[in-house]
């Protein structure tokens, strides 16, 4: 592939882009056009389709990352036309190349090549949404003022014809000096004339100037500016458009007559959520279950195959444990993501956002930010990884800070497990105690947004500006490319943290090595001598009992034992003794371990607790300390259950909340603010049940 | 959140037009980054404007697209109630 090498030299870039339109193309002008890959940035108005058009461009060969320094992202493809590798660059959608939202100001500054990363960007396809002609022509005259090589793509020209609008390609191109493609990115028509013409783009277009009427003399009047190149866009319309019949909006207007009412309309956003939801509860239960299987027999392949000892123990409790942890959460934010662009490409993203807006600004956030709170209830990881649709940073910060502590999936055989030590025989009582624990995370959580919104994150919340654009059927295609896209970001940059968090704690509970006790060595020989009298099923059963004792004893003696002993002062206003305090460590790789760490430490053993909870529970009810009384009891018990409804017990969550806000101070700020706020909680409640004598 | 100012020409708040009646921006009262976006999106001095929905947020047309704003928003754009009737939110037939 000698295509491959290219200069990186900025300067190649610029003589690149005055080569005449076809020397790239013949024998002669292939070598030069070769030695460096063309940048093309794709631009356009929010909702004007170009994702789509990106999409259909490169196919799965696009990557998303973030624009460096930033936490803005930005999804780069490669394209090749007639030999010439192109790159090309989808930039945020954006109205005004003046405006002051960070993602917008970003994709301003790659088009006027403040971004210094891939240079000025060689060319511009701006998609144009050819429906709504005359505000979209407003991003293309400021555009065209920055003179660089652009083709405008006319996109959605099947929709607008069908709504009565008849464009002008020709005439458009006439008076904006560039390149029209009309083009249908959804359905792929056009697609191929606008390679052709993006092949062609070298010479810079004329500048729109030359058609502006001169600017009013008023200065720091900054309404001109508008007014201005509005009535040149009106003016271009006027010519280039010919209308028959007006219909467009009138479909999305009958729906819209229903949907954003203030009732109505929430009612119907909690039925799709509602909908969505109950998929992402029944739909992932079985690749989760799937994936956990999978890693359960990879990791008894791996432990008998590999010679027993540390190796083994890294290999199968931190590495393959620590992989699945990472897999079990895709098959939830496959989903969510696979929903939630449908809901965006649908348009019906927007009017949830519209509706909810009203509730939301009570406790000071946008209606955007209801979607990851309700989202979070399935898991916290796509909930904040899909808080990018709020524009506003502090907004969006609040929404992420406050976002695990709705009840997740995760906390669900936690709450099961404690419930079940309560309200053994009564459903009831059992039920009501699930939906407080559920209502304790909600409020907690909109109370928490009020409070940061007012403290530290302050500032009134802008304003509700939003476009709701005209309801279309959604693109599958687009919506399962989402889904992997997102995916692949969670594996790059939550998947590492969240191996090593899995390493560490397996550490923290494998150190120092300690040789089996007595008892355990005890059983094992009764074992063999078992097994030698033939009795192969009773020697199996002490040799399992010779491992629970074994396992129990190690991680009592263990950095994560020593650490529960060590905290156990900490912990016994709370009602905790120091095996529930390994319990409280081991959950930060993810809160359900508590329920298989308890297995270990009162000796069931782990797969014993996850395979038949039952005898978990009994064994927790009979559990004594050593002055004979019970070790669960109705008041450390609730005191547990209100600690794991706050507490921030997922260390996965916060790597993504580091990805999300790019910096460590956000999520070391959620661990000590929620589990701040869970051990003020927990203690509360433990002292006042102790003090009415439920201890 | 508006300052009240008295209004002495024919010119009502955008958010207190009468729903399906098309206008014509005339002032804006003051001016914020939310306000820059506003005109951005076409709302800005001369252009037509037609409120589809009262209420908080509300919905105004501006050109072909619909757009939700916050009534405290909308309040400070001044309009005035095209006498003419203009069936198309588009003037641009000159």
């Amino acid at each position: 592939m000698h295509g491959r090498l290219f200069d990186s030299n900025p300067r190649a870039n610029l003589t690149m882009a005055t080569v005449p339109p076809i020397a790239g193309l013949d024998e002669h002008g292939a070598t030069a056009s070769r030695s460096h890959h063309f940048t093309l940035a794709l631009a356009g108005n929010p909702n004007a389709g170009k994702t789509t058009l990106f999409n259909a461009l490169t196919g799965l060969r696009a990557k998303t990352s973030n624009f460096p320094g930033t936490t803005i992202e930005r999804k780069v493809g490669r394209v090749r036309l007639s030999d010439r590798q192109i790159i090309v660059v989808d930039l945020p959608g954006l109205y005004s190349l003046e405006s002051t939202s960070p993602e917008e100001q970003i994709a301003a500054q790659a088009l006027s090549g403040r971004l210094t990363e891939h240079g000025k960007a060689d060319a511009v396809v701006l998609v144009v949404d050819a429906t709504n002609l005359e505000r979209n022509l407003f991003l293309v005259s400021q555009v065209l003022e920055l003179q660089i090589p652009t083709v405008v793509a006319l996109n959605m020209i099947d929709l607008a014809q069908r709504h009565g609008l008849k464009i002008d390609p020709a005439r458009l191109r006439l008076e904006l000096g560039c390149p029209v493609v009309p083009i249908s990115a959804r359905h792929g028509t056009g697609i191929d004339l606008l390679q052709r013409e993006i092949e062609r783009l070298a010479a810079p277009c004329s500048s729109p100037l030359d058609f502006l009427p001169p600017m009013p003399a008023c200065a720091g009047c900054s309404g001109c500016q508008f007014q201005t190149r509005y009535a040149w866009t009106e003016g271009i319309s006027s010519r280039c458009v010919t209308r028959s019949h007006e219909t467009r909006g009138s479909r999305t207007e009958k729906i819209d007559e229903i949907l954003t009412r203030p009732i109505i309309g929430v009612a119907a956003f909690f039925a799709v959520m509602f909908g969505v939801f109950f998929l992402i509860f029944q739909c992932a239960r079985i690749p989760m279950d799937l994936i956990d299987g999978f890693f359960a027999h990879v990791a008894g392949f791996a432990a008998r195959h590999l010679p027993e000892g540390l190796w083994s123990s890294l290999v199968v409790n931190g590495i393959i444990h620590g992989v699945g942890g990472i897999l079990v959460f895709l098959p939830q934010i496959c989903i969510m993501f696979f929903f939630l662009s449908l809901m965006e490409d649908t348009g019906y993203f927007a009017r949830a956002a519209f509706v909810m807006d009203r509730l939301m600004r009570r406790i000071g956030l946008p209606g955007k930010a209801f979607v990851p709170l309700l989202s979070a209830h399935a898991c916290a990881l796509p909930a904040i990884m899909s808080t990018r649709v709020i524009e506003d940073r502090r907004d969006r910060i609040v929404t992420i800070l406050v976002a695990p502590l709705m009840s997740c999936s995760a906390r669900i055989p936690v709450y099961t497990m404690l419930i079940a030590l309560l309200f053994p025989h009564s459903p009831i009582k059992a039920a009501l105690m699930f939906t407080g624990a559920y209502a304790v995370g909600v409020t907690t959580a909109l109370v928490m947004a009020w409070v940061f919104k007012r403290t530290i994150l302050p500032g009134q919340s802008k304003p509700l500006v939003l476009e709701l654009p005209p309801y279309r059927l959604p693109g599958l295609r687009n919506a399962l490319l989402q889904m992997f896209d997102r995916a692949s970001v969670f594996i790059r940059t939550a998947g590492t943290t969240i191996l090593c968090i899995s390493v560490a704690l397996w550490f923290l509970a494998s150190f120092p090595r300690v040789a089996p006790p007595s008892a355990a060595v005890a059983l094992n020989a009764e074992s063999t001598s078992l097994a030698q009298q033939g009795k192969a099923k009773e020697a199996t059963a002490k040799r399992n009992e010779a491992e629970t004792v074994a396992a129990r004893d190690q991680l009592d003696r263990s950095l994560a034992g020593r650490l529960g002993h060590t905290l156990e002062p900490v912990l016994k206003p709370l009602g905790f003794d120091w095996q529930i305090g390994i319990g409280v460590i081991t959950s930060f790789a993810a809160r359900e371990v508590i329920v298989s760490t308890l297995g270990v430490v009162y000796g069931v053993g782990s797969n014993a607790a996850e395979e038949h909870p039952e005898s978990l529970y009994d064994t927790l009810r009979q559990a004594r300390r050593a002055d004979g009384s019970a070790v669960f009891n109705t008041a450390n018990c609730f005191s547990l259950l209100i600690f794991y409804v706050l507490a921030a017990q997922c260390l996965p969550t916060q790597a993504v909340t580091r990805r999300e806000t790019g910096t460590w101070k956000w999520p070391l700020f959620q661990i000590a603010y929620m589990t701040g706020l869970a051990y003020m909680a927990a203690f509360l409640v433990f002292q006042v049940l102790r003090h009415f004598g439920f201890a | 959140m508006t300052t009240a100012l008295p209004i002495t020409e024919p010119f009502v708040r955008l958010g207190e037009l009468q729903p399906k009646v098309c206008a014509v921006v005339r002032r804006i009262e003051t001016e914020d980054d939310s306000m820059e976006r506003l005109k951005a999106l076409g709302i800005c001095i001369g252009r037509q404007v037609e409120l589809v929905k009262r209420g908080d947020p509300l919905i105004v047309r501006v050109y072909g697209s619909r757009l939700g704003i916050s009534a405290r928003l909308a309040n400070r754009v001044l309009v005035e109630p095209c006498t003419g009737g203009c069936s198309t939110p588009t003037p641009a037939q000159t």
